[in-house]
């Protein structure tokens, strides 16, 4: 009963917390419907926003750019990052501290001197600017936030298991197939979804390493600033948004039951 | 061991490349000068570093990691309850949950400041409804104050708590729980001596990405906070787009890299302490 | 555990058919770029700042295609620009950084034979001072900064720098967030230039601006039109063409030029250093300011049109719009920003002095 009492509570507050980050959002879908350009006040309904969405080339252009890059960026940056963590992790070597330090410095610089410095590197070499040149940039700041989470999940993983596989005779590759892979899979999920989070909504970087053609979501967005961010924008995020959640409903219903992953992970 | 070396090599050697060299190139330019247009010329100085120590820009900085620190608080106190309720959400719904958590987070960041002004503002939905309620008879001011840029803050950073914290949570061996529910241990004492302590690994990747991250923000103040506050972000970027000054930017990146090295090093330190007290009170207990 | 990798796989999958999609795209058009059957200007400009039908009707006409990239903020392009490899044909930096970009040898000369209808530009903004030859820079956007009032509130026109003082505003301020901007204000409001870079007239304008620091609402350039919209603030600084635009939304806004004198600015077009399409670019700049094309060009954007040609094309509403107006009548008010090189540490220092006022 008392049990039954804690869980709701805290279970109520988790719905609080995402009602808070639900909110703009609300905001932001109900002002895809706002005639007015500026968006400051309501003014009246209109579908209008919607309908420019779709002939407007320039932010449909920008979108793709913007998927396209961040999925790249996140699969390689998932996949030097799962590697670099297993090895913090399982392995010691000389200069581990060093080694280590060095991982977490990129989320220190602020992004601006990032951005810049990663220019004048560009320039310096003469890699013309452009997708390339992104996707470079966004893998590399990327990369430092996959360690650290895959790490946080590795740091308080049993090392029994692996030991068990490797007393069995499993040879290392099975190991980590069978046994590391699938524990670590949430971390390296979790990971993967920091990083396209990260690359998706990137400005600052993004701007000093884009070239002709390469226009992101974010850049467009930030560029209409001074004239005032467009509807259509806000249009496009609710498109975006209620995609994205019908997509996972789908794939959840589509899923085929099952009741033994409890036991699995046991 | 050469095992460790090759899995680690691609991602030291990118990060080598596209980040070690570029730093150099920035803390050659921190100790530069520069032409009246802006131009970097490496004569060596120390000057960029001096000027940092004057009270002006000590007092940013102090007040910097006073902001990042309470938003880490927050996004913890948030954070954490969050991510525990999606691991104990049915298994088939976890991802879909975390997912839920981050959609918000694909929409452009701007835009959703700009919402929140909406919602906050002295005409906004809050103030709005509480005026029509009659609990208030003036607007509160919401808006263009430090409360509001913290607010700011923790909703841009909370995905950067929940999602480490939700991994070391979901690997948690339940039977540890009931081994200390069956030992009589009441519900808030096994959370406290088991649950916490062998979550913390996510716990303090966690704070980290948001302490790191909230100390280089300056889109949040500008917008949420009425660009009235000087954070040491708004610092830097105003050195590079409006000063035109590269090395006084160089330099305070450098020493606010350094400082946040220099944190982090320590709340690993007190962690591990922290770890390894609680197991040698498990040994005793 | 399978349901976890199966999801994964679904995710990485349709991530897989979204980018074989694009990259699918984007390899065509860059194919029949580089075959050469059409042209590519390549224009790095603000975002929204050419009526897409006419920029339509440039590529139709030549036979081209026009990358359009952005900025937000003219330190951004010059970086980008300093740094090189940004390959752009066609550039609009604002007034004083044509004349920083000059200074830097990094603009191209403009061939003026190739862009004859320069002409119809009218007269006090042929060769301004940031450019007073004209040889590197033509004007394309223009406007000025001036008291924005919400008359429901402020009864009293505003004619003085001053008037931003009174204390019943209090809390109702708004001024721009850009340290020239707010200087050049403060310096004006004592009767100095808003280039001075003498201390004790920036002394004067920072103890001004000091005892003004608490009636401030907020520093914004970016947002500021919906403040005025929602009546947040009652009073502050603001461009006129940002005030036309906030005039629709709201009719109880007026906009005055203050009797001291305020900043005038203009976004120009440029060429960069080693464009590869100079002669494309020039014909762009040329086509914008044929009468017709710009009527229709400035009536979409809302700005004020320099074109004295274009007048008889521009309908009746665009003309007498209160706001563009105001502009017109006073560009004698107007001081040109001039880059102050060494002169800005000093704004700098002060700026940031002033906002950590509480």
């Amino acid at each position: 009963m008392k049990k039954n009492w804690r869980s709701s509570a805290l279970f109520a507050y988790s719905l609080a917390i995402l009602a808070f980050l639900y909110l703009p959002l609300l905001i932001l879908t109900l002002y895809s419907f706002n005639d007015s350009r500026i968006n400051a006040v309501w003014t009246g309904f209109t579908f209008k926003w919607y309908i420019a969405l779709l002939h407007n080339q320039r932010v449909l252009e920008a979108l793709t750019n913007s998927l396209m890059i961040a999925a790249v960026s996140t699969f390689v940056s998932t996949i030097l990052g799962t590697m670099a963590a297993l090895a913090l992790n399982r392995y010691t070597y000389k200069y581990k501290a060093v080694i280590n330090g060095l991982l977490y410095l990129p989320i220190l610089i602020p992004e601006i001197v990032m951005g810049l410095s990663l220019l004048v590197l560009f320039s310096q070499t003469s890699v013309p600017l452009g997708k390339v040149t992104l996707i470079l940039a966004h893998i590399t700041f990327c990369l430092s936030f996959v360690i650290i989470t895959v790490n946080a999940r590795l740091e308080g993983m049993h090392k029994d298991l692996e030991q068990a596989a490797s007393d069995l005779y499993a040879t290392p590759w099975q190991t980590f197939r069978y046994i590391t892979f699938p524990l670590a899979l949430p971390g390296i999920v979790a990971g993967a979804l920091i990083a396209f989070t990260l690359s998706i909504d990137d400005f600052v970087i993004s701007f000093f390493v884009a070239g002709p053609n390469s226009t992101t979501l974010p850049l467009y967005v930030y560029a209409m600033v001074k004239r005032g961010i467009s509807p259509e924008i806000n249009a496009l995020s609710t498109v975006l948004m209620f995609a994205t959640i019908s997509l996972i409903i789908i794939a959840q219903v589509l899923q085929p039951q099952h009741t033994s992953s409890k036991k699995e992970k046991e | 061991m050469r095992k460790g070396k090759l899995l680690v090599a691609p991602a030291i050697s990118w990060l080598i490349f596209f980040f070690g060299v570029p730093m150099l190139i920035v803390i050659a330019v921190s100790f530069a000068a520069r032409t009246p247009y802006g131009q970097v010329i490496f004569n060596f100085t120390f000057a960029n570093y001096q000027r940092f120590l004057e009270p002006l820009y000590i007092r940013i900085f102090v007040d910097t990691v006073f902001t990042a620190l309470v938003t880490t608080l927050i996004t913890f106190c948030m954070g954490y309850p969050l991510a525990y309720s999606i691991s104990k959400l049915p298994h088939k719904w976890q991802q879909p949950g975390l997912i839920l958590v981050m959609i918000p987070f694909w929409i452009n960041f701007l835009i959703r400041s700009y919402a929140w002004v909406v919602i906050l503002r002295s005409q906004g939905l809050i103030n709005t409804l509480l005026l029509k309620l009659g609990w208030i008879t003036q607007p509160l001011p919401l808006l263009y104050n430090d409360y509001a840029v913290m607010l700011g803050m923790v909703y841009a950073l909370l995905p950067f708590m929940v999602l480490p914290i939700y991994v070391s949570i979901e690997q948690l061996d339940h039977r540890l729980l009931e081994a200390a529910s069956d030992l009589g241990a009441k519900p808030f004492t096994a959370f406290r001596k088991v649950t916490f302590p062998l979550t913390l690994p996510g716990v303090a990747a966690g704070s980290i990405l948001v302490f790191i991250s909230s100390l280089g923000m300056f889109v949040v103040p500008d917008v949420m906070g009425g660009a009235k506050s000087a954070l040491i972000g708004n610092l830097i970027q105003n050195q590079f787009l409006s000063a035109r000054d590269w090395p006084f930017g160089s330099s305070l990146s450098i020493v606010l890299a350094v400082l946040a090295l220099v944190l982090i090093v320590l709340y690993y330190k007190a962690i591990q302490k922290q770890e390894g007290g609680t197991n040698n009170e498990e040994k005793l207990a | 555990m399978k349901k976890r990798i199966r999801l994964a796989l679904v995710g990485l999958f349709t991530i897989a058919l979204l980018v074989m999609g694009c990259g699918s795209n984007t390899a065509k058009q860059s194919v029949t770029n580089e075959k050469g059957e059409k042209q590519v200007l390549n224009l790095f400009s603000w975002a929204d700042n050419f009526s897409p039908e006419v920029l339509a009707a440039f590529e139709k006409k030549y036979n081209c295609k026009i990358n359009y990239d952005v900025f937000a903020n003219n330190e951004e392009l010059l970086a980008k620009i300093q740094a090189g490899g940004a390959q752009y044909d066609l550039i609009q930096p604002s007034d004083y950084m044509v004349s920083t970009m000059v200074k830097l040898n990094l603009l191209e000369k403009l061939d003026k034979t190739k862009i004859p209808n320069m002409k119809n530009i009218v007269k006090p903004l042929q060769a301004p001072s940031y450019d007073p030859t004209g040889d590197y820079s033509v004007i394309y956007t223009w406007g000025m900064t001036g008291i924005v009032y919400n008359k429901k509130y402020i009864t009293e026109t505003p004619t003085s720098w001053a008037d931003l003082w009174n204390p019943e505003y209090k809390g109702r301020v708004i001024l721009l967030n850009d340290s020239r901007e707010v200087f050049g204000m403060a310096l004006k409001k004592n009767g100095f230039s808003n280039n001075s870079t003498n201390k004790d007239q920036l002394d004067k304008a920072f103890a001004d601006l000091k005892t003004l620091a608490p009636s401030i609402l907020a520093y914004d350039t970016d947002t500021i039109k919906q403040k005025f919209i929602a009546e947040e603030a009652w009073i502050g600084t603001m461009w006129s063409g940002d005030a036309s635009f906030t005039y629709k939304d709201n009719k109880n806004i007026g906009f005055v030029i203050p009797k001291e004198g305020t900043l005038i600015w203009a976004d120009t077009f440029a060429i960069p250093k080693g464009a590869k399409n100079k002669e494309l670019a020039e014909k762009f700049i040329n086509f914008m300011y044929e009468p017709k094309i710009s009527a229709q060009n400035y009536e979409y954007i809302g700005y004020n049109d320099p074109n004295e040609k274009a007048r008889e094309f521009h309908s009746k509403e665009f003309l007498s719009d209160p706001m563009l107006k105001v502009a017109v009548n006073d560009v004698k008010q107007g001081e040109w920003l001039k880059d102050i090189g060494d002169g800005l540490t000093l704004y700098d220092r002060y700026w940031t002095e002033l906002k950590t006022i509480k």
